[in-house]
């Protein structure tokens, strides 16, 4: 560099300091420097836009678009007329890229446009004329599966997207042998990712090379697939280039479908490359928010505290489209059933469609939303037999060896530990007077073998460049959780080099390998082994390559490559040396992991996942008896994430995870006012400032697990999860009564203290 | 659209006047910029004679163009307006704080802004100067027209400066809010005092809650209640009861039920009552 550079940014980090390693990446982001998706333009970029439906049900009787093409500037308008009847979707096919005879929801797509500049294309979709017959709407999923309610698709009978009923265990047995049985009913309501980047795509396309979207997805290549095949464009024509992303937590898993698919068909039609971007209102109306839930729970206990057997019927709230809702649904009806040894199971969950917004995925994919209920349910056992919380967990909890009622085999496991350090901490034996204390326990899967049978694993390349410098190659997303560092961590390690030496490259779907996806907390434990299997793969290669160049055997220590004659070799040379031979190939190292199946049956028994990770958080709070102020002093959060690769990427998981926890617990939620969302934007839908955080303090149980990449598994999902049962037994301690609707606000924890009929 | 900084006070009103009422003044902007933008703007920010705290003739006065953060950090207003200083540092963000202004809450007027509120339990006095360089003074809750409407118009008439008695010995003031989140939210209630003890009896006071109507609202059946009374526990429980059953109180799907909002008028009243009371000691030198 000819320019110097002061020290700070130059520091190297030795294997000693790079358990806090930060990628680089980290500054362009905090410097203002990253390029998003929403600051990108292209040279003769139109920009699009969507019309919208205005009622909740009805059906299109015309679409005029005259005015609207005749406007200077319009290049293109689309209406669902012109466009095959062919639904796509991604758990169910329900949706269409524009309505084509019916609006389900205020929202709907109808039209798009794409004109030379945002205003003109905001004019043109006011100039379109659209006459609409309103049809009765259904807002309440419960209401939903009553037979006299409206119809949402005809091909859905019931309105029920997507349903399933399971027992394990004899349940009639449990509930005859409790000595106690407890049961409650909860309600979590809708809840935006709230990512501070709206979503925004860039579409070009190109005769020869096809489709290309710019937009930062977690899964890029599933949404490639689902767009080739609406677009029926050839695979290989479509290709996903992902500038930085701001922010993802499962809400950019899969996006917004209708945003990628517009802009492409825009592009098409158009002959120019188009942006459609969300706006931060369209992002609450009209985005893929997590299901709301309405959760009847049951459960038969012995008065030793010992749990029987639970039943659950749980309705969720589909909105108008499925994206990833019924995957949300099953996944919080049951995960929460493998926490403890629970003998006999029985759930029933249905998916309701209603006149609302669709619904997609979020951060530990409900799993958080049953905590909410199970936790608090066993609290509220614990109380009725007078025994002590954290002495119930314990005495349930799962442990190593064992094999759950859904047939999770569980390996290392810390739970137990977790509950003691996280009571141990927060002070469960010198509980302060006029104080609420709350411990909850969370299981999460990492990766899926399930999922999609055919990917269980990850697959990277990791490749020696020229100037000895380390690239990897791989379709797993960072989209600031840090799993990028991590690799470079791992890369490092399994080379015996620094991780500033390694640069981690994903952003294209065209050159990376496949990756399901940056969900189901798979990239650590799953991407991550495929990442120590390609650098041992390349470190092999460069052994073989570096000891034909000397004529001796050579081997890495303390980051130098030397000969067994103690002759020091530069990993550029041995680059050059392989460069020169293959007549310009980069020397590769492959790496593909590929778990064994799984003996998953058809009513969904079997092992899931490679491994699984534990968590209990407690919290200390207390209770404004005059207000019903919820305050919350304190979230000890212990976790068992095997061995932590970085811990300051995995701090900041906990903190960030621990946030998102409180904003559901206490403020966020969707509000509906006959269909129209009554907060849809940040200014009323109310996520918690640094202020409203409590002191947070992760604690890691480091129990090395041989599943994952040295040892490690994953968090980032899972660091949500127990956040919501905690804070709600903590609140009940301290209030003497469980507020069972989320979020807790003072509004509702007053009511109930003053007995006051629930008003909201 | 024109924005124009002025540096004097005439030059201010000369454009107001020539501009006949389609130019607005503006200070923060944080809220006009909300709005529907006028055809020219009159940025008063750069003003001295309204930008500064001041002690004058046994008063404070503030100019109008004081920032939020100003206000809360001035070492008078904590000192003797102590209300004033907590509404403000209860605005919105930091940045809000930064660039918004007292005067700018009080004629954008909202019918629970944070400053406002305080200003009106201190018993604040606005001096206005219009277009045809007439001044006048009025007390701040005589402002309100309606909802968000000020009786101010501000295409003709400049907010100079806020006057207010300093709290001395044996006189106190707080302010207190209650809102979903700790910033950028607006208060489901908020609630202010003044008042004079004199041998442990409240000798004056004033207590205002909002939102309960367009301005910020005097408890007057309260106030009366209170009167000749020590602040004493008893006195704070009818207070309470007083407070709520004296307002009658909207809800809104956003913030809270008309009955919750009720009843925490009246816990803030009281607790707003007792603060402003302890800083009433007469063993202390006011506020
Ligand atoms: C994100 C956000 C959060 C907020 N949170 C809060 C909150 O918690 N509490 C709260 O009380 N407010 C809040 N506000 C509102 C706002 O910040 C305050 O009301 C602020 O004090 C307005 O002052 P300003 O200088 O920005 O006014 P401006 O926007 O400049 O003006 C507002 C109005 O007053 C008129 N005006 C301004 N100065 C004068 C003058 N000297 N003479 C005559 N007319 C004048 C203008 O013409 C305009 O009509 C918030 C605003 C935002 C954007």
């Amino acid at each position: 560099m000819i320019l110097k550079t002061p020290e700070k940014f130059t520091r190297q980090f030795g294997k000693a300091e790079s358990k806090g390693y930060q990628s680089p990446e980290v500054w362009s982001k905090v410097t203002g420097k990253a390029v998003y998706g929403i600051d990108l333009t292209l040279p003769g970029m139109l920009h699009g836009k969507i019309l919208r439906s205005p009622f909740p049900h009805a059906r299109i009787k015309q679409v005029d678009t005259r005015a609207a093409e005749a406007l200077p500037g319009v290049r293109a308008v689309l209406t669902g007329a012109e466009l095959e009847n062919r639904p796509f979707g991604i758990a169910v096919e329900d949706e269409l890229p524009l309505a084509a005879d019916k609006v389900r929801y205020i929202g709907d797509e109808v039209a798009a446009v794409a004109a030379v500049d945002l205003q003109t294309a905001e004019r043109a979709i006011k100039a379109i004329k659209v006459e609409y017959e309103e049809l009765p709407a259904v807002y309440d999923p419960v209401e939903a599966l009553k037979d006299e309610a409206p119809l949402l698709h005809d091909n859905f009978p019931g309105n029920i997207a997507w349903q399933r009923e399971v027992e394990r265990g004899s349940l009639s047995a449990a509930f005859t042998e409790a000595d106690l049985v407890v049961e409650e009913r909860f309600t979590v309501p809708a809840i935006h990712p709230a990512y501070l980047e709206p979503i925004a795509c860039i579409a070009v396309n190109d005769p020869y090379t096809g489709i290309t979207l710019h937009t930062a997805l977690q899964s890029p290549d599933a949404v490639r697939e689902i767009v080739a095949r609406v677009l029926k464009y050839p695979l290989s024509k479509v290709n996903i280039n992902g500038p930085v992303m701001g922010g993802g937590f499962g809400g950019r898993v899969y996006g917004n479908l209708k945003v990628y698919i517009l802009s492409a068909l825009l592009a098409i039609k158009s002959g120019s490359p188009v942006k459609i971007q969300l706006t931060r209102e369209e992002e609450f109306t009209a985005g893929r928010p997590m299901i709301a839930a309405v959760i009847k729970m049951k459960m038969a206990v012995r008065s030793d505290g010992t749990i029987l057997g639970r039943e659950a019927d749980i309705i969720t709230d589909n909105g108008a489209y499925s994206a990833q809702a019924p995957w949300v649904s099953k996944t919080l009806s049951e995960r929460n059933d493998s926490v403890y040894r629970i003998p006999a199971i029985k759930t029933r969950v249905r998916l309701a469609y209603t006149n609302k917004v669709p619904t997609g995925q979020y951060r530990a994919y409900g799993n958080q939303a049953a905590n909410f209920a199970t936790e608090s349910l066993i609290d509220i056992a614990a109380k009725k037999l007078d025994l002590d919380p954290l002495e119930l967990r314990l005495k349930n909890c799962v442990r190593e060896g064992d094999t759950t009622v859904h047939g999770l085999q569980i390996g290392k496991c810390g739970l137990a530990e977790c509950l003691q350090a996280a009571a141990k901490e927060i002070g469960w034996d010198r509980k302060k007077a006029g104080r609420g204390y709350g411990l909850s326990a969370a299981i999460h899967a990492n990766g899926s073998l399930v999922f999609d049978k055919n990917f269980r694993g990850a697959s990277a390349l990791v490749r020696l460049e020229l100037d000895g410098r380390i690239t990897i190659f791989t379709g797993e997303q960072d989209y600031g959780q840090g799993t990028h560092a991590a690799f470079a961590q791992i890369a490092a390690r399994a080379l015996d080099v620094s991780p500033v030496q390694v640069t981690v490259e994903s952003k294209q779907t065209k050159t990376a390998p496949f990756s399901t996806g940056a969900l189901a907390m798979r990239q650590t434990t799953v991407g991550g082994k495929a990442i120590q299997l390609a650098a041992e793969d390349l470190r092999e290669k460069i052994f073989k390559a570096a000891a034909e160049l000397v004529g001796e055997p050579v081997a890495m220590e303390n980051e130098v490559l030397r000969s067994i004659s103690g002759q020091e070799l530069e990993l550029a040379e041995v680059a050059y040396h392989y460069h020169s031979a293959t007549s310009g190939l980069r020397m590769t190292g492959e790496g593909k992991f590929v778990p064994a199946e799984s003996d998953y049956d058809e009513s969904g028994y079997g092992n899931i996942s490679l491994t699984y990770s534990f968590a209990s958080h407690a919290v200390e709070a207390e209770i404004d008896q005059a207000t019903g102020e919820l305050i919350i002093h304190r979230l000890v959060a212990v976790h068992d994430s095997g061995r932590i690769v970085n811990h300051l990427t995995a701090r900041g998981q906990v903190y960030g995870g621990a946030a998102q926890g409180f904003g559901m617990s206490c403020f966020e939620g969707y509000l509906f006012d006959q269909g129209r969302v009554a907060n849809a934007s940040l200014a009323d839908y109310k996520i918690p400032t640094a202020l409203d955080l409590p002191q947070i303090d992760p604690l890691f149980i480091e129990i090395e697990d041989p599943a994952g990449p040295y040892g490690s598994k994953g968090l980032g999902e899972i660091v949500m999860v127990p956040v919501l049962g905690a804070v709600a037994n903590a609140a009940a301690d301290a209030a003497g009564v469980h507020v069972t609707d989320l979020p807790l606000t003072a509004e509702k924890i007053y009511q109930a203290l003053a007995g006051w009929e629930c008003e909201l | 659209m024109s924005y124009l900084t002025v540096s004097t006070l005439e030059e201010a009103l000369t454009s107001l006047s020539d501009s006949s009422g389609k130019a607005r003044v503006v200070a923060g902007a944080t809220d006009l910029f909300l709005q529907d933008l006028p055809h020219s703007l009159v940025d008063l920010s750069a003003l001295p004679e309204i930008t500064v705290v001041e002690e004058k003739d046994g008063l404070i006065s503030i100019g109008a163009a004081v920032t939020h953060t100003a206000a809360a950090s001035s070492s008078l207003i904590l000192a003797r307006a102590r209300a004033l200083a907590e509404g403000c540092s209860a605005v919105g963000s930091p940045q809000i704080r930064n660039i918004g202004t007292i005067g700018g809450n009080v004629i954008n007027a909202a019918p629970a802004a944070d400053a406002a509120v305080a200003l009106i339990s201190l018993g604040a006095e606005a001096v206005l100067i219009d277009v045809n360089r007439e001044t006048r003074q009025e007390a701040v809750e005589n402002l309100y027209w309606t909802y968000n409407r000020s009786l101010v118009d501000s295409s003709k008439e400049i907010l100079l400066r806020l006057l207010v008695k300093p709290c001395l010995g044996g006189e106190g003031s707080a302010f207190t809010r209650f809102a979903v989140r700790r910033a950028l939210a607006l208060p489901m209630v908020n609630a202010a005092a003044r008042v004079k003890l004199e041998n442990g009896l409240v000798k004056k006071v004033r207590l205002v809650a909002a939102p309960v109507r367009p301005a910020p609202t005097r408890l007057i059946q309260t106030e009366e209640l209170v009167i000749n009374q020590p602040v004493d526990k008893d006195t704070l429980k009818r207070v309470e009861v007083s407070a709520a059953g004296e307002v009658e109180v909207r809800g809104s799907q956003l913030r809270c039920s008309a009955r919750y909002r009720q009843h925490l008028v009246g816990v803030l009243i009281a607790r707003v009552l007792k603060i402003a009371a302890d800083r009433a000691d007469p063993g202390k030198a006011g506020d």
